[in-house]
């Protein structure tokens, strides 16, 4: 027995969006895939909550977010470590939350990582639009929830799940400043001294960060001329005709024109996504 | 035609061509996607094409000497099939309101605005893939006489069905974007429906003409937004 209520949101900053594992298929239409930032955060939840592993979750990239759930039902917070409270209590985030009619949960200042997935029971019910419920400007009616928004879940009996499980997500991971790479399509076209620059470099994450990619402070020296517009993908890192690398997230477009020097682990995505501004990196080259 | 073929990371790999953008490379890239897809189809996520590469996003790891001397068998026998000859007609407002920089860019080229309209309008171009936003297509084909750099400073809100000119590309945004290229008219026409599982209504290798459009004409076409029609 299944009934649909919704979470209220009272207080939203931006960047709150709904997510799952992303539009596959699309590609060749110039659809980006979008999906869940940061995916292991995101897979860790749903496993929890024993949900689909598509499951629509709630993305959050900033603090002051508060909503109220309608009916009861089970919840669970991955990816960063953020101070949340229930009812103005504060709360473990550990395994899975049982949440009443009613309840208020509140999420302020992030401790660790940048952004925050709260998974429920069965997933939000929103609409999917080319096989997908993640949000995006373009393809689906909205791209950021708003203050007032409504957002559909199916109600459940928290009492009904186990929710002694301690099992909580390990966020020190978000403390890693190596962020894993292969050579991308035109690294043979830099000169050994920008190769030099990238292999021994620490990187400082600038503000320039969203959905699409996030930009790094220092500056390659590029003398590469202008390319024709090739295949990217979330993690290729573009050398722009400035200097400066942009390394592309999940929402990135399905082509550019910049070169492609080298493109992120899987895993390294997730963890580039959860870096704040005036972080470092540096990139530890993998085998292929 | 050599093809190069590049691994990229255990799930990712790149075929590349060192020659210029034209027809017959578009149709040696369709060709070998098409052959590569009877013979790999099974193991591939995904491709994607670019102007001179073609992506292969693969389902599990094979090792790089497999599809190279897969190209060394295969390359001289594809069965290269003529491109399409279907055209689509995009009507085009072009005007000083509905393209804000038609007038300096005229006047950039030392030519009327009449004159620019007419070469932009002339030939016909190329569809070589969708990239850049949802339905945006790559186009081959801009007169050498109407290239341009791009803007240095991008605008920040370029408006939706904006026909626009950058370097030596010509384009119209399907939806309103960010974009540093310079903005000649406006189309009334839709380009991308999310609603549908096909959501463009054209193809690599098919050709678009822009036809010119009055401002009456517009208006009347925005009101009812529609697919173009084929020539």
């Amino acid at each position: 027995m299944k009934s649909i209520s919704n979470l209220k949101v009272v207080k939203t900053s931006p960047g709150t969006s709904i997510q799952d594992l992303g539009r596959n298929g699309f590609s060749e239409f110039g659809v980006p895939y979008s999906g869940a930032l940061d995916k292991r955060a995101f897979n860790w939840a749903n496993h929890l909550l024993r949900n689909q592993e598509n499951a629509a979750m709630l993305e959050i990239m900033q603090p002051g977010f508060k909503a109220v759930f309608e009916t009861p039902a089970l919840i669970c917070i991955a990816g960063a470590k953020a101070s949340c409270t229930l009812n103005q209590i504060p709360i473990h985030t550990h395994g899975l939350i049982r949440i009443q009619a009613n309840d208020v949960l509140e999420i302020g200042a992030f401790e660790q990582g940048s952004i925050l997935y709260l998974g429920i029971k069965n997933g939000f019910q929103t609409e999917k639009i080319l096989d997908s419920g993640s949000w995006y400007p373009g393809i689906t009616p909205k791209f950021m929830v708003q203050k007032g928004d409504t957002l559909p879940y199916t109600s459940v009996d928290p009492t009904f799940f186990e929710s002694n499980s301690s099992a909580r997500w390990n966020s020190d991971l978000y403390d890693s400043e190596l962020i894993e790479v292969y050579p991308g399509s035109d690294w043979g076209l830099l000169d050994l001294e920008a190769q030099g620059a990238i292999f021994e470099k620490r990187f400082t994450l600038s503000s320039l960060k969203n959905r699409m990619a996030v930009q790094l402070e220092e500056l390659i020296p590029n003398s590469i001329a202008e390319l024709p517009t090739a295949p990217v993908f979330p993690g290729t890192v573009q050398l722009t005709s400035g200097g400066k690398l942009l390394i592309l997230l999940r929402d990135a477009q399905v082509t550019g024109g910049y070169p492609r020097i080298l493109q992120l682990s899987e895993s390294a995505i997730s963890l580039i996504s959860q870096k704040k501004p005036l972080q470092k990196i540096r990139f530890t080259f993998l085998k292929n | 035609m050599n093809t190069y073929y590049q691994s990229i990371t255990p799930l990712l790999g790149e075929f590349s061509w060192d020659q210029p953008i034209s027809d017959e490379l578009l149709q040696f890239q369709l060709a070998l996607a098409k052959q590569f897809k009877i013979d790999f189809g099974k193991d591939v996520q995904e491709m994607r094409m670019g102007f001179k590469t073609l992506s292969i996003l693969w389902n599990k790891e094979i090792p790089w000497m497999e599809i190279q001397s897969w190209i060394n068998g295969i390359a001289d026998r594809l069965e290269l099939l003529p491109l399409d000859q279907k055209c689509w007609e995009i009507p085009v407002c072009y005007s000083a309101s509905k393209g804000k920089d038609l007038k300096n860019l005229a006047a950039r080229k030392n030519m009327s605005m009449e004159e620019l309209v007419s070469l932009h309008s002339s030939p016909s171009y190329r569809i070589h893939f969708f990239g850049f936003l949802p339905g945006f297509m790559y186009l081959n084909g801009l007169p050498e006489a109407l290239h341009t750099p791009r803007k240095s400073v991008p605008e920040l809100n370029v408006p939706a069905g904006s026909v626009a000119i950058g370097a030596n590309q010509t384009g119209i945004y399907p939806s309103a974007s960010p974009g540093g290229w310079h903005l000649i008219g406006t189309s009334p026409s839709v380009f991308f429906d999310p609603n549908s599982n096909s959501p463009v209504w054209a193809k690599p290798g098919e050709l678009i003409l822009f036809n010119p459009i009055t401002e009456k004409e517009f208006d009347l076409l925005i009101r009812h937004p529609q697919i173009p029609n084929l020539k």
